[in-house]
């Protein structure tokens, strides 16, 4: 049986349903079975928002609890919010280097360091997704850089064999230029 | 490993829902909106041009359309989430005592772990109330075939058959396969009043048609459910999704149950359940929310006289949604296995609930609404609620809901509220909210003379469950209300904040006066629908003057844009990226600190103001 959980995390409106999409997407064009449960209705209007992607032999549409290989963060203290489904001897977790302060009277935010702390039982990967969207000239690009870097860490190994597989489920050219970006830019990172 | 073998499209449950209508030859389709169901009516609306769909301004006229096309013949289909049943209710049982002549499908979307709703109530008990039978999709693709199965079930038997979905397939993606949409079924005028006039006379003959159909339904059913054979002394019945958490358990435990796939929670497959549970030592029901087929099969074995152990909600809580882990549990104990849970670490960052988006009108109505009463010297008042993006009102800084119920409730609890306490009460009731269930409460205010303020937000859109349409576009709200009888009625653009205060102060001072409803209408567009209108053009942005802004926090706390970030010197930073150049903070800054930059697009009034 081979399965593989990603666990994307992050606000409503920064794309994070199509980001699980085009995962998706990406397993179908191979001829593997992908199961997405995405969150809709109020919660995309800038409340916490996270996205199940499953892939291999799954049948249950939710990842479950302590069973995500990855654990993808948009924003970065989300990842906290969604430390149920990791465990610190198989999820790898990847933060994009972004916070954004709850729309919300008084809010407190965490810093990036803080949550790193918090995260020191964890395998972290820190990467810059919106600075290489802004470069590919789409700032809404952030979840195809991240797709990137997942693919360039191994994340999708025996699922999905071939990096044009993405390249149509990303769609719009310049995802896929942020896609090949974060490549490059994991390249030197790693 | 699962492969796809064949060519499979990646569609939401709903999306399949809604293809299984086409491929079953839907003619007319109707919904009022409401997540999770919502989708259904959009794909339809997309893929089905060559039918009719409509949205509704309520559930009860939806399901009356699919109804009244069902009589003439033609297959029809109705959705709405689960709440929505309860506004349909009065009709659904007549329905099922008078039968269809085509085909009737009432998609219930339910929500368990209330994830947009109010409540996690099971409509399953609905069919069991009704005599309407229930199928229960597990994933995407089933909610397809069982699509099509329900138009072939309500077809065959003249009666009206209820899909139930749930969040986790309504909005789960996966790969479908997709028969060819078929033509549409219309229909001709048919009168049969024998039939139709629910009056005594006819209803006590329908109601012995209606069983006599509900036999031939509990032997249909039995060809749609499936039997996984394994060993037969443990069995596993499984309802809808519990289903696909029930087969990943057991393939990664390694245990090979004998596993009764439900289909057709309402009524059960009585002779398949029979046959299996006949056999077997342990028999374990995994079901999502309430016992329905537990009650059921516990009947079943007590009419037929077999004792068996079995286990249920005792096992699996009756609570929230099911997960991989509770059906582990669940299935750890029915085989005396433990289960060790892994460990996971715990952290509570700061909650994150949604929020009014930058340029909602609505957060400047709260503002306005709070200002002109205390203007009034109203400030201590009981703010009724309702259902809407505005529900958010409940969150600080507003502090603005002191009840939201359900659809309408903010218009008829008024009434309660001050009769009880002979205090003016306050109802903010949202445009689409109004049409939906707001029209009988508002003309009893007026027929009882009910002081109170009511403040409808005409934001010209169903904002909640995603911008459809609202009749408010069509309608003048300021009309309807003067037309029941409402004396003072006043349109305002909350972003005029003076003008604005003065309205509402001015009517809080004339229901005072004259102890009668006040009706005042904040009419601004959704910001999502004005962004979406102007796509592509250049918008202008707000601009903190540094020099200006003291760090005095009113923008960023008091008024909570998302676009508006402190900084740490307290000061206030415009985010580029989420102001959208409304411009509804600048009359909000008491140190006139934020202006903007840059022009309107053409267009912009329009969109705003339409
Ligand atoms: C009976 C029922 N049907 C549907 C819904 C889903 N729903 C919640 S709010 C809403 C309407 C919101 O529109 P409106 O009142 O115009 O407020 P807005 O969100 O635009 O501010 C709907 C359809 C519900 N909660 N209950």
């Amino acid at each position: 049986m081979v399965k593989l959980n990603i666990l994307l995390a992050g606000v409503g409106g920064q794309g994070i349903v199509t980001m699980g999409r085009m995962i998706a997407e990406a397993a179908i064009n191979e001829g593997v079975k992908a199961l997405i449960a995405e969150t809709h209705g109020l919660s995309q209007r800038n409340g916490a928002v996270n996205v199940h992607v499953r892939m291999g032999d799954v049948y249950a549409p939710l990842i479950e609890k302590g069973s995500a290989d990855y654990l993808v963060a948009l924003e970065a203290t989300e990842a906290l919010r969604n430390l149920y489904y990791a465990n610190p001897q198989r999820t790898i977790i990847v933060l994009n280097n972004y916070t954004l302060r709850p729309a919300l009277s008084k809010a407190k935010e965490m810093n990036m360091s803080e949550i790193l702390e918090k995260l020191s039982a964890f395998r972290v990967y820190v990467f810059n997704a919106n600075d290489i969207a802004i470069k590919a000239g789409n700032p809404k690009a952030s979840n195809a850089a991240l797709i990137g870097f997942l693919w360039s860490i191994g994340a999708f190994k025996d699922l999905i064999e071939h990096e044009e597989s993405f390249y149509k489920a990303l769609r719009l050219e310049s995802n896929i230029k942020a896609f090949k970006m974060a490549l490059e830019e994991a390249k030197q990172l790693l | 490993m699962l492969t796809l073998t064949k060519l499979r499209y990646l569609l939401l449950g709903n999306e399949a829902i809604a293809f299984g209508a086409l491929s079953s030859g839907v003619y007319v389709a109707a919904g009022y909106p409401g997540t999770p169901s919502s989708d259904i009516i959009e794909t339809l609306m997309k893929y089905g041009k060559d039918r009719y769909v409509e949205w509704s301004t309520n559930e009860k006229v939806a399901f009356e359309t699919a109804l009244g096309a069902a009589m003439m013949g033609a297959r029809a289909m109705a959705t709405m989430k689960h709440v929505g049943v309860n506004v349909i209710a009065d009709a659904l049982m007549s329905s099922s005592y008078s039968g269809v002549e085509g085909a009737l499908v009432i998609v219930s979307a339910d929500d368990p772990s209330m994830w947009s709703s109010q409540s996690e109530q099971d409509n399953r008990y609905y069919g069991l109330m009704a005599l309407i039978p229930v199928l229960e999709p597990y994933d995407p693709q089933s909610a397809y075939d069982l699509t099509i199965k329900a138009f072939e079930l309500s077809d065959s038997i003249k009666h009206p058959v209820m899909l139930r979905t749930t969040t986790r397939i309504s909005h789960s993606r996966g790969p479908v396969e997709l028969l060819p949409p078929k033509e549409p079924v219309n229909g001709k005028l048919i009168k049969n009043p024998q039939k139709y006039v629910l009056v005594p006379e006819n209803a006590r003959r329908n109601r012995v048609e209606q069983l006599k159909r509900w036999e031939r339904i509990q032997e249909e059913v039995e060809k749609l459910n499936a039997v996984e054979e394994g060993d037969d002394k443990v069995v596993i019945l499984a309802s809808g999704l519990a289903y696909a958490y029930v087969k990943e358990i057991i393939e990664d435990m390694n245990l090979n149950p004998t596993v009764v796939r439900i289909s057709t929670p309402v009524p059960i497959p009585k002779k398949t359940i029979l046959n299996v549970v006949s056999n077997a030592n342990k028999v374990l029901i995994v079901e999502e929310l309430e016992p329905v087929v537990e009650m059921q099969v516990k009947e079943l074995l007590y009419d037929n006289n077999i004792h068996v152990e079995l286990h249920g909600k005792d096992y699996v809580s009756r609570i929230g949604e099911l997960t991989l882990e509770r059906v582990r549990s669940a299935v750890g104990k029915l085989y005396d296995i433990p289960i060790t849970e892994p460990q996971v670490i715990s952290v509570n960052p700061s909650p994150r609930p949604p929020a009014l988006c930058a340029g909602c009108p609505h957060r400047s109505s709260f503002i306005d609404l709070k200002r002109g009463l205390a203007l009034a010297s109203l400030s201590n008042t009981f703010f009724s609620g309702d259902i809407g993006c505005y529900t958010l009102g409940v969150l600080p800084p507003f502090n603005e809901q002191d009840s939201a119920l359900e659809m309408g409730s903010s218009l008829g609890v008024i009434n309660g509220v001050y009769r009880a306490t002979g205090q003016i009460p306050v109802a903010i009731i949202g445009d689409s909210t109004f049409f939906h269930a707001g029209l009988p409460a508002l003309a009893n205010a007026v027929y009882h003379n009910l002081p109170a303020i009511i403040l409808v937000l005409d934001n010209r859109s169903t904002a909640m469950t995603g911008q459809q349409p609202s009749p408010s576009k069509e309608i003048d709200i300021a009309k309807v209300a003067e037309g029941l009888g409402v004396e003072f009625v006043k349109t305002f653009d909350p972003f005029d904040m003076k003008n604005a205060i003065k309205i509402i102060s001015e009517a809080a001072n004339w229901v005072k006066q004259n102890k009668k409803p006040a009706v005042i209408i904040a009419k601004r567009a959704c910001a999502i629908d004005v962004l979406e209108t102007l796509k592509g053009k250049e918008l202008p942005v707000a601009e903190v003057d540094e020099n200006k802004c003291t760090g005095c926090s009113i923008c960023y706390d008091y008024f909570t844009c998302p676009a508006i970030i402190p900084l740490n010197n307290k000061k206030a930073k415009i985010d580029p990226l989420q102001c959208i150049g409304c411009g509804a903070c600048v009359s909000v800054c008491p140190y006139n600190a934020i202006s903007i930059k840059g022009k309107p697009p053409e267009g912009w009034e329009e969109a705003w103001l339409s």
